[in-house]
């Protein structure tokens, strides 16, 4: 018990110069978090507690349900066509390629050949909608398909995370029933909730949604399933109702990123090892080349189905090859469950790392769309079923 | 000579002394007058869609009062602004907008808070001097 609160504040000090690292240099915090992670654990030999892997784990479950909840159900609705078909393709292409390569090629296990693909079939929302920010796409048709088929393929991602290692028996019937129930009756009697909870300090919706997390998480741990499956779902289904309750979600994320995904993102760094890194450099490059292959062979031609222009059905493969957030929960889980090495975990966030960041600088360097979408090459809007919209209106002052 | 005249405005003292030199040119030119607040600090590779929107609103916030500000001082010369605040990188987009608005005159301060970094690299300034489809006015 001694050792709690000093290990407390190491972990508290990474996190808090992860913090400020992050907002000088204008890197994500999650990603400052994994590299100081990283440090920790190759030079300061930092390890971890039961309590800080409870910490973390209901980091990566509330990080996974906020991101469920940030989808736009209209959008989804709108888009749907071409949104369900880029975004089970993106997930289906690596998912197979990754892990034919893993097993095929690199000798892995069954599992750790799942784990690679799994990890490596992820799309990164947050990457992608920050990259079109910067030109005024995220309004337009085309990015809003973008974004939309983004949560398909992490839908894909989390599903065969939650179904492949479960155990095929009563349990997993018991969860997958109980979880099917609650996400029919949830958007009703989660506005029912909110509309009679009111505003206390006592912050009983947090303490609602986190009861529903918990209760579905143990039930998936029951079936050895994920706990992050049914979060997903569940942020999904609410996202309709948060659209009514920005408050709300704006303090289940500063818990989150006050107290929680520090721990996640510092531990998922700590399993890094530097010399894996130099000794698997190769098979890093090669994965990473597998990933991206397998994004272009899988959503080029479709997108060029759905008539892109050149430029943006470029943009697009490139944005739908990002990763980071699930790409390094299923390698986590991986890890932590016997299902791939140190070294093996090592390469996998690494290559999900490079993803993050390599195809985001080769869309914006060379197939970034003019400004807006409207212009150049872009698709006709009719051909997304939508308008443009002005993205930002010009006010004349007085 | 100007018809449209587009100021870079990200509240250092530059664009300050950069503003007032525009305002100063609209006035005399009868010219439409425009501010472009350019937001860079957008994180990268984030986590989550919230991260990203957080940062983007909390820097709306902070270009819109510069932007009411540089709009108050032009009305009291009888010159009316139009404020536009986009993310992006600061050179690429106020080129870009500079070229799709067919401004003829582009205002910049010598020295914004981007300087310190860009130092030896070449400051945002002189990017903008080089790249940009009209005439250029750099403020000292």
């Amino acid at each position: 018990m001694e050792q709690t609160w000093p290990v407390a504040a190491e972990w508290v000090a990474l996190a808090l110069m992860a913090s400020v690292l992050a907002i000088r240099i204008r890197i994500s915090v999650a990603l400052m978090e994994i590299f100081v992670g990283v440090l920790a654990g190759n030079f300061l030999g930092l390890t971890t507690m039961p309590w800080i892997d409870f910490l973390a784990g209901f980091g990566a479950i509330v990080l996974t349900f906020l991101a469920g909840a940030e989808i736009e159900p209209e959008v989804m609705k709108r888009y749907f066509k071409e949104a369900i078909s880029i975004g089970v393709i993106s997930f289906l292409a690596p998912f197979l390629g990754a892990m034919a390569y893993a097993y095929y090629v690199a000798g892995w296990t069954l599992q750790a050949a799942q784990i690679a693909g799994i990890a490596l079939s992820t799309t990164s929302v947050a990457v992608v909608y920050a990259v079109m920010l910067e030109t005024g796409l995220n309004n337009t048709p085309l990015g809003k398909t973008i974004l939309a088929a983004c949560f398909i393929t992490d839908l894909g991602t989390v599903v065969a995370l939650g179904i492949l290692f479960a155990n095929y028996n009563a349990w997993l019937a018991v969860f997958l029933g109980v979880t099917a129930v609650t996400l029919v009756i949830l958007p009703r009697l989660s506005r029912w909730v909110f509309a009679r909870a009111g505003n206390p300090v006592s912050e009983p919706e947090v303490k609602y949604v986190f009861l529903i997390l918990f209760a579905l998480g143990g039930l998936a741990a029951m079936a050895r399933s994920e706990a992050v499956l049914p979060a997903y779902l569940v942020g999904l289904v609410l996202a309709g109702t948060f659209l009514d309750n920005k408050v709300l979600v704006q303090r289940m994320r500063s818990t989150a990123f006050s107290m929680l995904t520090p721990f996640y993102f510092i531990k998922a760094g700590l399993y890094v090892s530097l010399p894996a890194v130099l000794s698997g450099a190769g098979l890093i490059a090669i994965l990473f080349l597998v990933k991206t292959g397998c994004k272009v062979v899988g959503v080029w031609p479709l997108a060029r189905a759905f008539r892109f222009g050149r430029r943006e059905n470029w943009y697009t493969t490139m944005l739908m090859s990002t990763g980071l957030t699930f790409g390094s929960i299923s390698a986590l889980f991986g890890l932590t469950h016997g299902y791939i090495t140190q070294a093996q975990y090592t390469i996998l966030v690494t290559v999900v790392i490079a993803t993050a960041v390599v195809p985001t600088l080769i869309a914006q360097a060379f197939f970034q769309p003019s400004r807006g979408g409207a212009m150049g090459s872009a698709p006709a809007p009719e051909a997304l079923g939508g308008t443009v919209p002005v993205r930002a209106t010009e006010q004349a002052s007085d | 000579m100007f018809r449209k005249i587009l100021v870079a405005h990200d509240g250092s003292d530059g664009a300050q002394k950069a503003m007032a030199a525009a305002i100063d040119l609209a006035s005399h030119y009868g010219a439409e007058l425009s501010l472009i607040s350019v937001i860079e600090e957008l994180p990268k590779y984030a986590a989550t869609l919230d991260e990203v929107q957080e940062v983007q609103a909390e820097a709306i916030r902070h270009y819109e009062a510069i932007q009411r500000e540089a709009s108050r001082q032009a009305a009291q010369r009888g010159v009316k602004a139009y404020d536009q605040i986009l993310p992006g990188h600061e050179v690429q987009t106020i080129v870009e907008y500079a070229e799709q608005g067919g401004f003829d005159l582009l205002v910049v301060g010598r020295q914004g808070h981007s300087a310190r970094w860009l130092k030896h690299l070449g400051s945002t300034s002189s990017q903008i001097t080089f790249r940009a489809p009209c005439t250029v006015m750099v403020v000292a």
